[in-house]
Order: structure tokens, then C-alpha cells, then sequence
């Protein structure tokens, strides 16, 4: 007998190793993570040039603006997971407000149903359940695409409600919905308002803004700490002796942001800058020194020839070209110079774009360095940071009002010094490449309670106003339970898909539904519930509608379809199902309500308002999509 | 019973079906001011010369509230000169509209009111009725066109009229720079609205246009004007070139903290009790009663006595005003079907 | 034998309509051995897997698990029996990380009421350990399976089968996608498998994977069965020639012969497919002797 062995062979061969992956990568691939970075820059774009964006009342209208949308686009982000789309789910928003005032009204010759709101209430989530179920079984029992059914039921939905409330009211909007006995208690489980103005807390050592403060630092400072101990590899006993170069360090930092942050912006802050700057960056080199191992490689020579030279070369020249326009063109100044553009207009671009692009192009050349040198890399990134802080400098001379001089230029220094520092540690010290579960708990920990304070402080600077800030805000800042609908749906939601049984179905029926149903996964029910959720959450948006505005016309909803779509796609959740998080689909819908939002309160010309609504949805994809890749391909 | 016979109803889909189909059973041709002109006319006037004319409507109406004040406005005049009128409306479809057309001039009508909203269609349509011979009046829509097609005249209301009305209207009131609010985008009638209220207004701030979002969106609507407000502290006048959003503003305003003057577009029940509480300040009515009433008068007139109403010109039935002065009176109309 | 086999299956047939998909098949798999099962395309494997893997239920013919008669009405009374099937591409959900597709369908939970939730940690923990049986060091089940290699992934699913309690694996043909190196490794889990006393049955059209692992073999050609022989009684050429229908494969390089007269290419193509056979038939006599 003839008998080669493939078998054997295999079975001596080594097996493939899977790289590691370190937590900050495991992090990166999250798919809310593009989504975040894309929210914090377009909320920073807004701030910067807006009066009212950055103040609780504009943070107040655009999340007022994103809860029907946010509570919408969860759900419909858990059904894109389970591999389906509904595209009735902006109808039944309508529909559902719609069914719950002409079952509360009495409606003309026809009769109305005039029932308490206690009995409507509940007939209306039955009722849109029942769609809910109607399109999952349809979807299941005639394996037609959802988008045909959907259709289908959001045609039926529509041609529905413009022809009850005709057929009922004669006319197309139905009101009324304050006429029911029940109203004022089911008032105040959907349409719940709270006014937040009179609720001043400004006495200077416990006043909103100190506690506001203290938070949001501290919260920073954890989340950084975390990250480095995920980042670097431990020694194996830390040095205790450099312990306090850290504490005193970080204390330093702290210490120059609350002076900063206590100027009253009329005089140059450049001392508390630098304290600032420089005590951030002592600490994290203190806390480097004393707990993480040292790279052997540390002392290779720079290097800035070739690719990376020229890189260095043309980051270097675009950030001084534009630091120079911004300084001789007139910041003031109207006067056209072509392309639709004024030379104020002229100015901000030089300004932003040209030094943006300098130091992306800057970073771009510190990092294929640091595959070669590490010295090389720090370099480059000390001349980015450098860059970074001349600009901040300059800006805070030309403004003239407290955000730029004080808040706008701790931002900039603070983004400066940990890009710095950031680039000093990794060229220092080991990072990790091999699994350390006492690390990686700690700084979860301690990056996680970093993130819950400074949400804390944010939600203290949410819930209480100052003085200043009233004066400044024009108009009240009315709280409504939509939004906390919102968060709240978030959190369930996430809760769901991440650490149930449930939620791993919808995952495993979106990514490969034969291989689910192959292992016992009820495929249908998994996709009729989720059906229903969407529906269930479009009666949840259509009972706040119809609390807020005590009518609801025929139309509404119809067309958001599609925004709760975009809004999970900039969220991170793909198209062809399978893959997706209820937390990015949220930060999506806040994304879309502050590109709208923001253009009003920019005063900008609202003809535009779609190329620009399109340019960030395109933006956001890239930036998530960037993010996962390199993620992905990282180590 | 009555309780039972709305959910039933509501509870099944199937109807839904159903209600579309009475929908189309309603929007066949119906004589409506038929019946009654042959009843007055024998009442009344035995000499009537008019009595044998027929005049036919062919509109791209729906049955709601704005054009059932249209079809009053016809069967009034049609009942005040003892013709017979048939009113055809098409619930927004051009070839249900070019059709009744196509019968009317096969029945021989003695002539046609016809609305051009959808002009591409309907004006082919429309010039063969007048190659024919028959009186043409274009009411409501059609301002654009119904010179070329040899209309008598055009009866309705231009958009930039209706702006140009709620210009002067803020300019009394004292506003000092006015938030054009927007409910649609790229939509020609909406921008003429703004346009005209640019046009007349001679406040500091003067007029600042933004889309707000669409009607579908009613928080987007009054968030965003909450923050048009917000951004500019100027604006203290909103003008709503619709009738939903005026009432988005009335909330936008009242969260900004700021006493605003409110002007909307059209008529109905809600708006003229907005408008009783001090809400909203004025709508603009286009009066529509008369598109219907004079359309009828102008093809009579025509008809017995060779007049064209107009002088080639459009005569317009608007911009009436509803306010705080006349909301008494015009809430009587309005309930009588008139307004 | 003294123990029944683990399956067993006595004359099966399959008729759908008035076509005969497949007839007269009779093999068994004991625990701790592998019978392959071999054919072409169109040769009545995917019947084959199909009925014992309870999806549809014989015409004729008898199947017996560990002794007992049995007639499968769903692929649900046939697991739990402890018959899994693994197929070659539904066996994982790719963009799902390894824990996830390990439990799949029978996640293990803790909690109670509304807060009953996946147990993650024991969930991972045997998943790290199930792989590491196989001989997979998964240092992070949280990475998406479609990050794992073609060989790794069916093994995914094979070691997922065994942790749940299957007695006969039935892998529908696992290295039909995979290079050669790939397959190598999943031939290795086979043998981890059958080691670890299951019953595999292993399907292929490949007799050089097939050869080297299976304990009975199966040929199957055109729903018909060509025998059923335990290991000592075939040798890898005579069954390389059974699975390639040896009458046929003749008149196959007649064929090739034929129509490649003029054109050279082809000619030579066709001259080394002939000399090829040629080959095979003197080594199976060889063997014969």
C-alpha cells in the first residue's frame, strides 16, 4: 500500500498564531468609535463657530431634535443587524400618533370612539405590534426582500392615515388629543416638560461650573490613566521613586486648567497655558517612568530623509503658510475674491484647512517613521505639537471673546500636549503586545469611570444654568421626556443585543441566517420580533408626538424612513446586516440633528443644508471606515 | 354603536382599501350645482337667458377643506345666474384631469375653468378646448400659462402677491426682520412667497429665509426655528409660507423667550383659532370662495355677453387677510362653508 | 462486533418523484473511526447527508443509531440523537467573534427575569478550552471568526458540534474550499476528533484527503453506491478509480484524445491525462497481486 500522510504533516506544522490584538485596538473597532470621533469634531466645527451650539440651549435643541429620531434609529439599527430594513417605520410613527386621537376624540357624524387615553394607549401598541408582526411573518413566509413588503405596509400606512383622518375629520391633521379625561397622567408620562433656567447654581466655590469643571477633569484624567496602563507593558516592579514626578505633574496640569479656566478672557492666558501644557505632559512622562518598561530601541538617530522628510517637509510648509495668511489677511474683511469666497472667508479656510492638513500630514510622517525610529517619530510629533500650540497662541491674541481666548485654547493645548505626550511614551516605553489580564481590568476600569464622570459633569452642566449662561441663551431650555426616552432606549437596547440571548440571535440571523437556523436559532421569531421592536419604538415616538403637539397630521413621519437608515449607517452598523452597535446608531442620530441644527444656528444659508448633511454622512462613513481598517490591520 | 362601528373600522387593514376606493367613487364627475339650478331656475326667472348654459370645472382638487370652499364659490354663482355647473375634480392626477377635459368639450360645454397645476399636461388640453371654441378661465394655478393658451384670464392668487401682502402686513405691525420659515425645499411656490415678502418689507433686519424641515418633521420644525431665533436676536417676526409651520412657531417662539409677530399662509378652523387667541397674528386667505364664484361670472359673461373679465390681465382673489379684527366675522363665513 | 454501530445504514434509498437519487446504500460508523464518503458531483452526497442528517426521510431502506431503528422526521431528532452535521459554508457566522459562534443557539445564561444574560466569562472560557482541545490557542474569543483562517473556522464548528454532545460528526465536505495546506489542518481535526472517540463521517470528492483519514469508505457514483469497504480492503489507487468511475475516465481520454487532434495544446493535455490513467490501471494491478 502506497500511503503518503498529509495528516501527519499537517498535524506537525505549527498552527497559525492569531496576532494579538491590544485593548486599545479591540476598542477601535468598535463600531460606535468612528461615530464618536465624527461627533466630536462636528460639535467642536459648530462650537467654534456658532454663539448658541456649545450652550445648554443648543445642546438642549439638537438632542430635543435627535430623540424621536435616536429611539427610531435603534431600533431600526437592531433590525439592519438581524439583516432587514423597515421602510414603514416613519409612516407608524404618524399612524400610531394619528390611532391615539381618533380613539381618545369624538369624532363628527361618524362617531368617535371616545375612549380614555388609558384604554387608547395600550390599543395603539397593539396595534403596532400587530404591524410589527405583520411585516416580520410577511417577510418570513414569502422570503420576499423587507424592502418590497415594508413598502408595501409603509404605502398602506400612509394612504391610511390621510384617508381616516379625512373619512373621521374632514380634514388632514387630527387634534383634540387634550380633550381626553386621563390627559393630565398620561401627560405626564409622554409629554413631560422640564425648564431648567430657574435652576441657577452659580455661587463661585460650589457653583455649576466648579463642580461642572472638577468632573470633567477628573473624568479626563482616569481616562487617560486607563489608557496608558492598557497601552504599555508593565514593568515588573514599578518604580515608586518616580511615583510623585506623576502626582505632582498631573497636579500641575489641573492646577493651570482651573486657572484657565477661572480667567475672565479679557487678558493673554498664556502663563496658565503653559502650566497647563507642561504639567500635563511631566505627569504622563512621570507615570511612563514609573510603571512601564523601557524601549531598547529608544536611541536610534532621527532620521528625516526620504518619504517621511518630505512629508515633515510639506506638513511643516502648510502649517507656516497658513499661520502667515491667517496673520496678514484682514479677519474682518467682506471684500469677494472669487469662488464665492470673501477674504474672511479666505482666512478661516487658510487657518483651519491649511494647518489641519499640515499636521495630519505631520503625523502621517511620525508614524511610518516609528516603524524605523522611535527618535524619529517623537520628533516629528514634537514639531506637530509645537505647531499646534504657536496656532493656539495666535488665536487666543486675535479673539475677542472668552471662548476662544479661554475655553477654545485649553482645548487646543490640551489636544497638543497629549499628542505630545502620547508620542514622548511610545517612543519611551514598551507597548504591549502580549495578553495582561490585571492590566487590561485596571485600565478598563479606570478609562470606564473616567468616561461615567465626565458624563456626569456634563449632565450636571445640562441640568442646572448659570446666571451668565441664561443672559447668553435667549430663550428657555425646556427639557422633555423624549429625550430621556431616548437615553433610557439606548441603554435597554444595548443591553439587549450586547448580553442576551436575544441580542446574539439578531447578530447571528443578520450575519449568516442558515448557519444560525443550522444551530437551533429561531430565525423567524428572531426577525418578527425584531420587526416589532421597530414598530413597538415607532409607537413610543408617535405617542410623544401626539403629547407634544396635541395633533398629529397625516403626513408625519412619513419619509424619515430613510433618516433612521443614514442615522444607524453613520453609527457604524452595515448595510448587509450582521455587524452594528445600538450606542453607535444613537451618536448617529445626534450627528444628523447637529449638522441640521448646527446650519441655523450658524445663520448659514439653509439652500445648502443637504450638500452639507451629505458631505458629513460621507465624512462620518470615511472616518468609521478608516478607523475599523486601521484597526483592523493594526499589529 | 358608534364606538363599535370606529373600531371595527380601524382594526382592519383590508379597509384601508376600501377607503381609497370610495375616495375614487367621490371624485367621479358629479352635477353639483345641477340639481339646484334647475330648481331655482324654474323658481326664479323664466327669461333667463342663461338657463341652457353649462359650465364645466376641471380642477386638480382634492375634496378638502380649501377646495370645498371653491365648490361653494361655484355653485353659488352658478345658482345666482341659473346655469348648470358640472365640477370634475382629479384629486391631483393630471390624466384623470386632461380626460374631463377631453368629455366637457365633447359634451359641448359652454366653458371651462380649468386649474394648471400640472401645466405640461394639462395646457395641450386646455388649448384644444379653446380651439374648439369654448371659453376658457384658469383659476387657482395657471397664472404662467393661461395667456398662451388663450384663457380669458387667470383667477387666482400669485404666490408673490401673497408675499408681497404679508411684507406690508409685518411692515404695520412693526417688525423689525422676519424668519421666512420654510416647510419644503426647491418648491417654486414657497420661494415666491419669501421673495415677495422680501420685496415689500422695509424693516431693519429685513427678511431672512431658512428651511425648517418638512411638515413630516414637526420637532425638527420647531427646533430649527428655535435656533434661528436663538442665533439671531433680531428676528422678533416669523412667516410661516405654510399653514403648519406658522403653528411651529408659535411654540418656537414662545421657548425663545421672545414676543414674536406670526404670519401664515391659508385658511382653516385651526388657524382662525390661533389666530382668536392671539397666537398667530394674520393668515393670508386667497379667498378661494372667488376663484370658484367669479370663474363662473367671467365664462357667463362671456357667454351672453362677449365681455372678458380682466383685460388679459390675472385678477387676483388675494391676499385677503384673516387677523385679530376681522376673525369674528370670518369665523361665521368660514363655518358657512364661504371662507 | 460485539457493540452495535454508532450508524448504521442497511439498503437506503431516495426517490424523488419518479427520480432515483439514490439507491441501495448500505456503510457505518463506529465511534472512534471516520468513514468517508466519496463521490462526484451529482453522485448523491448532498441526498446522502440529507437524510442522515434527519432533513428528509429515506424512501427505502432502514437506519439504525446504536442499534435501534430510527426514522428522523427533522434535523432536530436527528441532533439529538446526537447526530451534527457541519456544512461547508452555513458552519459560522463570519462577522460574529468565536465565543459567540461556539454558543450560538445555546448560550449558557445567569441572572433572572429581565436581567438574565449571557454568561460571557464561562462562555469564553470553554470556548478557549474546547478550541485548545483541538489544538487551537484562541487567545481572544472576542475576535470575529471571519478572521480566522478557512481550516480554523470549520474547526470552529467541529469543535463546537463535539462540545455539544454529538456522537457522529457529519462534515459535508470540509476541504473543498481550502489550499492544501488548509485542508491539512482540517484533516487534523478530523483525526482530533475521531481520537476523541466520535464517529465521523467525512464527506469528499477528494480520495487524497479521504484516503489518509478514513477507517470505511463509501463511493458513491450516481446515487448508486460502488461499494462499501473497510480500509483493508481497498488500496488509494483502486479507490481513486472507483470514485472517478474507471469505465468512464476511459472513455474520457478517448474523448480528449479525439478532439484534440490538430490542436497541439491540447494534445499534449490530452496525451498527459492518458498516460496519467494509464498509470493508475497498472499500479491498481500491481496492487491486486
Amino acid at each position: 500500500m502506497t500511503t503518503t500522510a498529509p495528516a501527519a504533516e499537517a498535524a506537525a506544522a505549527p498552527d497559525e498564531r492569531l496576532a494579538y490584538r491590544g485593548p486599545i485596538q479591540r476598542l477601535l473597532i468598535r463600531p460606535e468609535i468612528g461615530a464618536l470621533i465624527g461627533a466630536a469634531v462636528i460639535w467642536v466645527f459648530f462650537w467654534a463657530v456658532t454663539d448658541v451650539f456649545g450652550t445648554t440651549a443648543g445642546v438642549n435643541n439638537y438632542l430635543d431634535v435627535s430623540a424621536s429620531l435616536g429611539i427610531m434609529s435603534i431600533a431600526v439599527a437592531l433590525l439592519m443587524i438581524g439583516g432587514e430594513f423597515d421602510l414603514s417605520s416613519g409612516a407608524i410613527t404618524g399612524a400610531t400618533g394619528m390611532l391615539v386621537v381618533l380613539l381618545v376624540k369624538e369624532v363628527g357624524e361618524f362617531g368617535g370612539a371616545g375612549f380614555p387615553l388609558s384604554v387608547a394607549i395600550p390599543l395603539t401598541l397593539i396595534f403596532a405590534l400587530i404591524i410589527g408582526w405583520a411585516n416580520g411573518t410577511l417577510v418570513e413566509k414569502t422570503a420576499l426582500p423587507s424592502f418590497i413588503v415594508t413598502l408595501a405596509t409603509f404605502f398602506i400606512l400612509r394612504g391610511a392615515k390621510l384617508g381616516f383622518a379625512k373619512l373621521f375629520t374632514d380634514k388632514v391633521i387630527v387634534e383634540g388629543l387634550n380633550d381626553a379625561p386621563d390627559h393630565g397622567f398620561w401627560e405626564n408620562v409622554f409629554g413631560a416638560v422640564w425648564i431648567r433656567n430657574d435652576h441657577v447654581w452659580d455661587s463661585f466655590l460650589g457653583g455649576r461650573n466648579v463642580v461642572y469643571g472638577v468632573l470633567l477633569t477628573v473624568g479626563a484624567l482616569l481616562l487617560i490613566v486607563g489608557v496608558l496602563e492598557l497601552m504599555f507593558q508593565r514593568r515588573e516592579t514599578p518604580a515608586q521613586a518616580r511615583m510623585p514626578v506623576a502626582v505632582v505633574g498631573f497636579a500641575a496640569g489641573v492646577l493651570g486648567l482651573i486657572l484657565l479656566a477661572a480667567t475672565d478672557g479679557t487678558s493673554d492666558n498664556w502663563l496658565w497655558g503653559i502650566v497647563l501644557a507642561a504639567g500635563g505632559a511631566v505627569g504622563m512622562y512621570g507615570m511612563g517612568a514609573w510603571r512601564y518598561e523601557r524601549r531598547a530601541d529608544s536611541s536610534a538617530a532621527v532620521n528625516l530623509t526620504g518619504r517621511v522628510g518630505r512629508n515633515v517637509a510639506m506638513g511643516g510648509g502648510a502649517i507656516a503658510l497658513g499661520v502667515v495668511l491667517g496673520l496678514i489677511l484682514d479677519a474682518e474683511s467682506q471684500t469677494e475674491i472669487g469662488f464665492l469666497l470673501t477674504v474672511q472667508g479666505f482666512r478661516a479656510i487658510a487657518y483651519a484647512g491649511l494647518i489641519i492638513t499640515g499636521v495630519i500630514l505631520l503625523l502621517g510622517a511620525a508614524r511610518s517613521a516609528g516603524k524605523t525610529s522611535a527618535r524619529t517619530q517623537l520628533a516629528i510629533t514634537s514639531m506637530a505639537a509645537a505647531a499646534i500650540v504657536v496656532v493656539a497662541f495666535i488665536v487666543q491674541s486675535q479673539a475677542d471673546s472668552r471662548k476662544f481666548r479661554a475655553e477654545f485654547f485649553a482645548v487646543i493645548i490640551g489636544a497638543a500636549v497629549l499628542m505630545l505626550a502620547f508620542g514622548v511614551l511610545r517612543s519611551t516605553f514598551v507597548e504591549r503586545r502580549k495578553p495582561d489580564a490585571v492590566a487590561d481590568k485596571r485600565g478598563r476600569t479606570l478609562a470606564m469611570t473616567g468616561i461615567a464622570v465626565a458624563f456626569t459633569g456634563l449632565a450636571v452642566r445640562l441640568m442646572w444654568a448659570t446666571t451668565f449662561e441664561n443672559e447668553t441663551i435667549r430663550g428657555e431650555v425646556r427639557w422633555r421626556i423624549a429625550v430621556f426616552y431616548f437615553i433610557g432606549f439606548a441603554i435597554v437596547a444595548s443591553y439587549l443585543l450586547l448580553r442576551t440571548k436575544f441580542g446574539s440571535w439578531t447578530f447571528a440571523v443578520g450575519g449568516n441566517k442558515n448557519a444560525a437556523r443550522q444551530v437551533g436559532v429561531p430565525a423567524a421569531r428572531t426577525k418578527t420580533i425584531l420587526f416589532m421592536i421597530v414598530s413597538a419604538a415607532g409607537w413610543l415616538v408617535g405617542m410623544l408626538i401626539a403629547f407634544r403637539l396635541n395633533s398629529v397630521q397625516a403626513n408625519v413621519g412619513d419619509g424619515n424612513e430613510f433618516f433612521y437608515i443614514i442615522a444607524a449607517v453613520v453609527g457604524g452598523n452595515l448595510l448587509t446586516g450582521g455587524y452594528g452597535s445600538v450606542i453607535g446608531a444613537s451618536i448617529g442620530a445626534v450627528i444628523m440633528a447637529m449638522s441640521f441644527q448646527g446650519i441655523p444656528f450658524a445663520g448659514w444659508n439653509s439652500d445648502w443644508r443637504f450638500l452639507f448633511v451629505g458631505a458629513i454622512l460621507l465624512l462620518a462613513v470615511l472616518v468609521n471606515n478608516y478607523v475599523r481598517a486601521k484597526a483592523e490591520a493594526a499589529s | 354603536m358608534k364606538k363599535f362601528r370606529l373600531v371595527a373600522l380601524l382594526a382592519s387593514l383590508v379597509l384601508v382599501i376600501a377607503a381609497c376606493g370610495s375616495d375614487d367613487g367621490d371624485g367621479t364627475s358629479t352635477t353639483a350645482g345641477g340639481d339646484t339650478t334647475a330648481t331655482t331656475t324654474s323658481d326664479t326667472v323664466d327669461l333667463n337667458q342663461g338657463s341652457d348654459l353649462t359650465f364645466h370645472m376641471v380642477t386638480h382638487s382634492d375634496d378638502g377643506t380649501f377646495w370645498s370652499v371653491v365648490k361653494k364659490g361655484m355653485e353659488d354663482a352658478c345658482t345666482a345666474v341659473g346655469v348648470n355647473c358640472v365640477w370634475s375634480p382629479s384629486f391631483n392626477d393630471p390624466s384623470k384631469q386632461v380626460s374631463d377635459i377631453e368629455a366637457a368639450i365633447a359634451a359641448g360645454s359652454n366653458g371651462i375653468g380649468v386649474s394648471l397645476a400640472s401645466p405640461e399636461a394639462v395646457v395641450p388640453a386646455a388649448t384644444a378646448a379653446v380651439a374648439a371654441g369654448i371659453p376658457v378661465v384658469t383659476l387657482n394655478s395657471g397664472v404662467n400659462d393661461y395667456q398662451s393658451i388663450g384663457a380669458i384670464t387667470h383667477i387666482g392668487q400669485t404666490e408673490t402677491a401673497a408675499g408681497n401682502g404679508a411684507g406690508l402686513r409685518f411692515n404695520s405691525l412693526g417688525a423689525t426682520k422676519v424668519l421666512c420659515a420654510q416647510q419644503e425645499q426647491g418648491n417654486v411656490g414657497l420661494e415666491e412667497r419669501c421673495q415677495g415678502a422680501v420685496e415689500t418689507f422695509t424693516g431693519a433686519g429685513g427678511v431672512v429665509t431658512q428651511f425648517v424641515g418638512p411638515d413630516a418633521n414637526p420637532e425638527e420644525q420647531i427646533n430649527t426655528i428655535l435656533a434661528a431665533l436663538q442665533a439671531d436676536p433680531d428676528i422678533n417676526a416669523v412667516f410661516g409660507v405654510g399653514p403648519i409651520v406658522a403653528f411651529r412657531a408659535v411654540e418656537a417662539c414662545s421657548q425663545a423667550g421672545r414676543e414674536c409677530f406670526i404670519g401664515g399662509v391659508d385658511n382653516s378652523e385651526d388657524v382662525t383659532a390661533a389666530i382668536e387667541n392671539g397666537e398667530i397674528n394674520f393668515t393670508i386667505d386667497q379667498q378661494q370662495y372667488l376663484q370658484g364664484y367669479a370663474t363662473i361670472i367671467t365664462l357667463y359673461l362671456n357667454n351672453t355677453n362677449l365681455n372678458t373679465l380682466g383685460g388679459g390681465f390675472p385678477i387676483l382673489t388675494g391676499p385677503g387677510f384673516v387677523d385679530t379684527d376681522n376673525i369674528a366675522e370670518i369665523k361665521a363665513l368660514v363655518a358657512a362653508g364661504t371662507r | 462486533m460485539s457493540d452495535p454501530a454508532l450508524l448504521e445504514l442497511d439498503n437506503i434509498s431516495k426517490y424523488y418523484g419518479n427520480i432515483i437519487a439514490l439507491t441501495g446504500v448500505t456503510t457505518s460508523v463506529n465511534a472512534g473511526e471516520v468513514t468517508c464518503v466519496l463521490g462526484d458531483n451529482g453522485a448523491g452526497k448532498s441526498t446522502f447527508i440529507k437524510i442522515i442528517a434527519g432533513a428528509h426521510q429515506q424512501s427505502e431502506g432502514t437506519l439504525r443509531v446504536e442499534g435501534q431503528e430510527v426514522m428522523f422526521d427533522s434535523p432536530r431528532d436527528a441532533l439529538e440523537l446526537g447526530i451534527a452535521t457541519v456544512y461547508q459554508d452555513l458552519a459560522v457566522v463570519p462577522l460574529m467573534s468565536v465565543w459567540r459562534n461556539f454558543f450560538l443557539g445555546a448560550e449558557p445564561t445567569r441572572g433572572w427575569g429581565p436581567f438574565r444574560r449571557v454568561d460571557q466569562e464561562k462562555a469564553s472560557g470553554i470556548a478557549k478550552d474546547e478550541m485548545a482541545k483541538m489544538g487551537i490557542d484562541i487567545r481572544d474569543t472576542e475576535q470575529a471568526v471571519g478572521t480566522l483562517s478557512g481550516g480554523e473556522r470549520q474547526s470552529v464548528a467541529i469543535a463546537r458540534a463535539a462540545y455539544f454532545g454529538a456522537k457522529v460528526l457529519i462534515l459535508d465536505e470540509p476541504t473543498s474550499a481550502l489550499g492544501v495546506k488548509q485542508s491539512g489542518v482540517v484533516l487534523k481535526y478530523i483525526i482530533e476528533a475521531r481520537n476523541r472517540g466520535l464517529g465521523v463521517i467525512f464527506i469528499t470528492h477528494n480520495p487524497n484527503h479521504a484516503w489518509p483519514v478514513g477507517d470505511r469508505f463509501l463511493i458513491l457514483n450516481r446515487g448508486k453506491s460502488m461499494g462499501n469497504f473497510a480500509k483493508d480492503e481497498i488500496t488509494r489507487d483502486e479507490l481513486i478509480m472507483m470514485m472517478a468511475g474507471g469505465a468512464e475516465l476511459e472513455e474520457l481520454t478517448k474523448e480528449l484524445e479525439a478532439a484534440s487532434a490538430g490542436d497541439e495544446s491540447l494534445a499534449h493535455l490530452a496525451e498527459e491525462f492518458a498516460e496519467e490513467f494509464h498509470e493508475l490501471e497498472e499500479r491498481v494491478e500491481d496492487d491486486d497481486h
